[in-house]
């Protein structure tokens, strides 16, 4: 092998890694943040289970490892995949970068769509627009882009209101601990199918790329040292917490009580579960903030923050071109020799250092994970004075 | 042309708006008659636990639909 090859292959493995474990304290917040908002678990116990369940779903599943782009950048006549290890790096570093953008504002927006984007724009500077299917990305991206938030909203929304209908208001006794209870077992099959789809797109950029470098047989499955870190990578960035983003979902959007937290992991696990068995993936992180909204939609006097709402909205918007952006300059530097490569890597390593430590000036952690709710409407005020 | 599959989409909708249904209502069904039973009444208490069941069954569903190993 020669060394650019080596190079590349080694950094296609450790940003793989690193974009597992932002996708990781990324997505915290799509299983546990309606668990922490209602104080069903305290969030270091939330964010420790969901890693854990994170880990453990990493090794329960390998079939979708074996193709990193679903259909969205093509093959050529023989079959191989147009994209090219260096390209794969460099779509790496466009989605970490974006993942930790919207990190830091506290946005939760889909990290496959980080990824999908970063690769597009990598494999549209390296290979050209031809490389992209762009039914595929119409079928796969676009449609259910649109559809998850609506279709778990408005679930969500109706489990809400037959929830407070039928426990009158949840006065009834023992009502909140038992939503509660219920939350947190909806959410936790939510935590545990993010491990199982999440952790095996990095493991699919991993295999794919040793492939290419002839490292391993081609149609292989993903090895086990690759199947472990994968998992290990997601997890421990579950469990260290994306606190930031947990915030936001989870306080800011609407203020969720316990039985509203129950309605809607039940509908984000419904749709997640159906999606994904029924033939198309959906962004998990679009289904709980589509529930969410919804849920708020649900109980009367809920207040939605549509400006929350509008913001992230916006965020879904730009992910998929921002990161392809990121990719695409990534991939004009990094293919041109082993030296860019390399600067590709520093830049992004320091971009990702000024990052966290713009976020260590503000931190959010499991301290102050509930607080900063948007102000109460002055007669509910009252009405705690 | 773009071949798009829309009775797949219609198809996750309609379940999700089920299971949800389904599984809001047994459980918050359950919550509301345990308080009529916490008096005397055992078929109160039984519709309860039976409610609780359905709920049991459907989560050991989902974990089956998520362990590929199962099916």
């Amino acid at each position: 092998m020669d060394t650019t090859l080596l190079v590349t292959v080694v950094l296609v493995v450790v940003f793989a890694l690193v974009f597992d474990f932002t996708n990781g304290f990324h997505d915290t917040a799509n299983a546990m943040a309606t668990s922490v908002a209602t104080g069903a678990l305290k969030p270091r116990t939330a964010v420790v289970i969901a890693g854990v369940l994170n880990l453990v779903g990493a090794f329960l599943s390998t079939e979708v490892a074996n193709t990193i782009s679903s259909g969205i950048i093509k093959t050529d006549s023989s079959g191989d995949e147009m994209i090219t290890p260096a390209l794969i790096f460099a779509g790496l570093v466009g989605a970490i970068v974006w993942n930790l953008v919207t990190w830091y504002f506290g946005l939760p927006s889909s990290s496959s769509h980080a990824l999908f984007g970063g690769l597009i724009g990598a494999a549209i500077l390296g290979a050209g627009v031809g490389a992209i299917s762009w039914s595929g990305v119409i079928t796969s991206i676009l449609i259910p882009a649109l559809l998850a938030p609506i279709v778990a909203g408005v679930a969500a929304l109706i489990g809400t209101v037959i929830v407070y209908r039928t426990t009158r208001q949840a006065t009834v006794p023992h009502a909140k601990p038992a939503f509660r209870v219920a939350q947190t077992v909806s959410a936790s099959l939510v935590a545990l199918a993010h491990g199982t789809s999440d952790a095996q797109k990095t493991m699919g950029v991993i295999t794919l790329t040793l492939i290419a470098a002839n490292v391993q047989p081609a149609d292989s499955g993903p090895q086990f040292w690759v199947i472990l870190a994968c998992g290990l990578a997601i997890g421990l960035g579950t469990a260290i917490g994306g606190f930031r983003i947990m915030r936001t979902v989870g306080v800011k959007i609407t203020p969720v009580e316990s039985p509203q937290g129950f309605a809607a992991e039940t509908a984000s696990a419904a749709t997640i579960l159906a999606s994904s068995h029924l033939g198309f993936p959906l962004s998990t992180t679009q289904v709980v903030s589509g529930s969410i909204v919804g849920v708020g939609l649900g109980k009367r006097l809920a207040a939605v923050h549509w400006d929350v709402a509008g913001r992230i909205g916006l965020g879904w918007l730009f992910t998929l071109p921002a990161a392809a952006v990121v990719g695409a300059i990534a991939a004009w530097a990094a293919s041109s020799s082993t030296i860019g490569l390399v600067a590709v890597a520093v830049v992004a390593v320091a971009g990702v250092a000024v990052i966290f430590r713009l976020a260590s000036k503000k931190p959010v952690n499991a301290g102050n994970v509930n607080e900063g709710a948007p102000e109460a409407s002055p007669q509910l005020q009252g009405a705690a004075a | 042309m773009i071949e798009i599959d829309w009775s797949k989409f219609a198809v996750v909708a309609g379940v999700v708006l089920l299971a949800s249904v389904v599984l809001t209502a047994f459980y918050s069904g359950g919550v509301r008659l345990l308080e009529t039973a916490g008096a005397t009444s055992t078929a109160a208490r039984i519709g309860a636990y039976a409610c609780f069941a359905v709920c049991v069954a459907a989560v050991l569903f989902g974990l089956w639909v998520i362990v590929p190993q199962f099916h």
